[in-house]
């Protein structure tokens, strides 16, 4: 089986999620980013932590509050982006490329295919 | 509460311009604009931002000795002998000491008639219209036609000079009024942020006409809420509904240097002897300034303990600071604990080591003054 990329979906949380051979890479929406402003921390979740969708994983600190991150599925956290523990404004600059957040591996890829795509997305943010 | 935020008269101009609008005190406010909290912020501490408080209260009562003598009642200060264009930060207290509302009082001349500005929170408008009005039945609530404006930074005079007349010797808490466009305005140098800066309370149909002569300047920019917040917070000062509230006295809340003196042995003034008992014994607790250790946010609400596990207080405001580069926070602490105290605060569960600091954590920058009396 060959390495794909699959399409970028999103969850209500403002969070989006890209899959690469079994492996989720995962960001806030460049929505999310906006509506937070200056992103001045993060508290990076711990590799090796087991999750289920849901559950609160990491917090983003704006200069006006902070954001829970939640996982979007169920699995196993195997990276960490570390850059964003000194430049934490690097997702305000990029939030769904250089501003990703952590990587799983999941377990249930039923429960990617129950998230929004980026039409959907739009038209949840719009309602 | 329920009620929609009403809106400022400058709320569209504001959105054009880019602002991210929120209701904050009953009002929907500019937050920040593109550029974001930070870069206003850094904006204001190295050349100057406008801020449009158009949501804060204003209003005139009539120099009238009657008035005067009422408003003592509330207010901490020889209202009688205000100097004129002079203004003072001030409070309304309750029967307790506690503090209703913080203010800026001033003494100017408007037509020819001497009058009491004041100019108070929004989120207290009901509570102390109650009382002007109680004290004073035809003073004159002015902010539904004029907007307050603010410039503040090192460069606000040089921005403001050269579309407004201000005296060379205007010093930090003088007010007089001026002119813009043949409309007067009530021009008084001061501000929120710890910089030196400037208020205007200028009627709403040219206030817009204003701030495009100001942004003409290229070193200033369109400033919201949001860096408002975290520059008072470095300047360590305090705000109403976190600080401040009718359960802290000015003591507590380490504002000593406001109340007149004088005033706390005359019985015409609410909580004359809560406050005066206040300045000879000990108060309980304190404000205090405090600075994260870690990269973690330090916010309003958060419990403060000591090494032993006991809670001994709480955050009233915390923030990122800019200039710092950390957070900082102002809260209340038991006064026994000081600053060789070791202090953590419980974040998410986990309690992380901060460290009081005096206030402020910004050095003000205050072009400063003469006496408070005639």
């Amino acid at each position: 089986m060959g390495a794909y990329m699959s399409e970028k979906k999103y969850t209500k949380d403002h969070e989006w999620v890209s899959i690469e051979n079994e492996i989720a890479t995962i960001g806030i929406s460049n929505h999310a980013q906006e509506s937070l402003g200056d992103i001045v921390f993060i508290e990076l979740p711990s590799v090796g932590n087991l999750v289920k969708a849901k559950d609160e994983i990491c917090v983003v600190e704006s200069v006006k509050a902070a954001s829970d991150i939640y996982a979007p599925i169920d699995g196993e956290i195997v990276e960490v982006n570390n850059n964003l523990e000194n430049d934490a404004a690097i997702i305000n600059q990029d939030a769904e490329n250089e501003g990703w957040i952590f990587k799983m591996k999941i377990s249930d890829s039923n429960q990617y295919s129950d998230l929004m795509s980026e039409d959907e997305y739009k038209q949840f943010l719009e309602q | 509460m329920n009620q929609l935020p009403l809106d400022i008269p400058l709320k569209n101009f504001h959105q054009n311009n880019g602002a991210k609008i929120l209701p904050f005190a009953g009002f929907n406010m500019p937050i920040n604009y593109k550029t974001g909290i930070i870069n206003e912020h850094k904006n204001v501490r190295n050349h100057s931002g406008i801020f449009d408080v158009s949501h804060m209260g204003q209003i005139l009562i009539q120099n009238n000795e009657s008035y005067l003598y009422k408003l003592e009642k509330y207010i901490p200060l020889q209202l009688k002998k205000l100097i004129k264009n002079r203004s003072h930060y001030s409070f309304l207290l309750n029967k307790d000491g506690g503090v209703i509302d913080d203010l800026i009082v001033s003494n100017i001349d408007i037509k020819d008639k001497s009058y009491l500005y004041v100019v108070y929170n929004a989120s207290r408008k009901k509570e102390d219209e109650e009382i002007f009005i109680s004290c004073a039945p035809n003073a004159e609530k002015i902010y539904n036609k004029n907007c307050l404006l603010a410039i503040q930074g090192p460069d606000s005079i040089n921005v403001l000079k050269y579309i407004i007349d201000i005296p060379n010797n205007m010093s930090f808490f003088d007010i007089l009024i001026s002119k813009y466009n043949n409309n007067e305005i009530i021009v008084s140098r001061s501000g929120y942020t710890g910089e030196d800066g400037f208020e205007l309370s200028i009627p709403n149909e040219c206030a817009e006409n204003l701030i495009t002569d100001l942004l003409k300047n290229e070193n200033t920019m369109l400033c919201g809420l949001g860096s408002r917040d975290s520059l008072r917070l470095e300047a360590g000062l305090s705000l109403y509904g976190h600080e401040l509230n009718e359960n802290i006295t000015p003591i507590e809340a380490g504002l000593t240097w406001a109340l007149d003196k004088e005033r706390l042995e005359d019985e015409n003034l609410n909580g004359n002897e809560v406050l005066s008992d206040q300045l000879k014994n000990k108060i309980s607790n304190k404000k205090i300034g405090l600075i994260s250790t870690s990269k973690s946010m330090l916010r309003d609400g958060m419990t403060l303990f000591d090494n032993n596990n006991n809670e001994i207080g709480k955050i009233t405001s915390g923030c990122f600071s800019p200039n710092l580069n950390k957070s900082i926070a102002i809260g209340y602490i038991k006064s026994e604990y000081n600053s060789d105290s070791s202090i953590f605060c419980e974040i998410r569960k986990k309690l992380e080591l901060v460290k009081i600091n005096n206030l402020p954590f910004v050095k003000k920058n205050y072009k400063k003054n003469g006496s408070i009396y005639e």
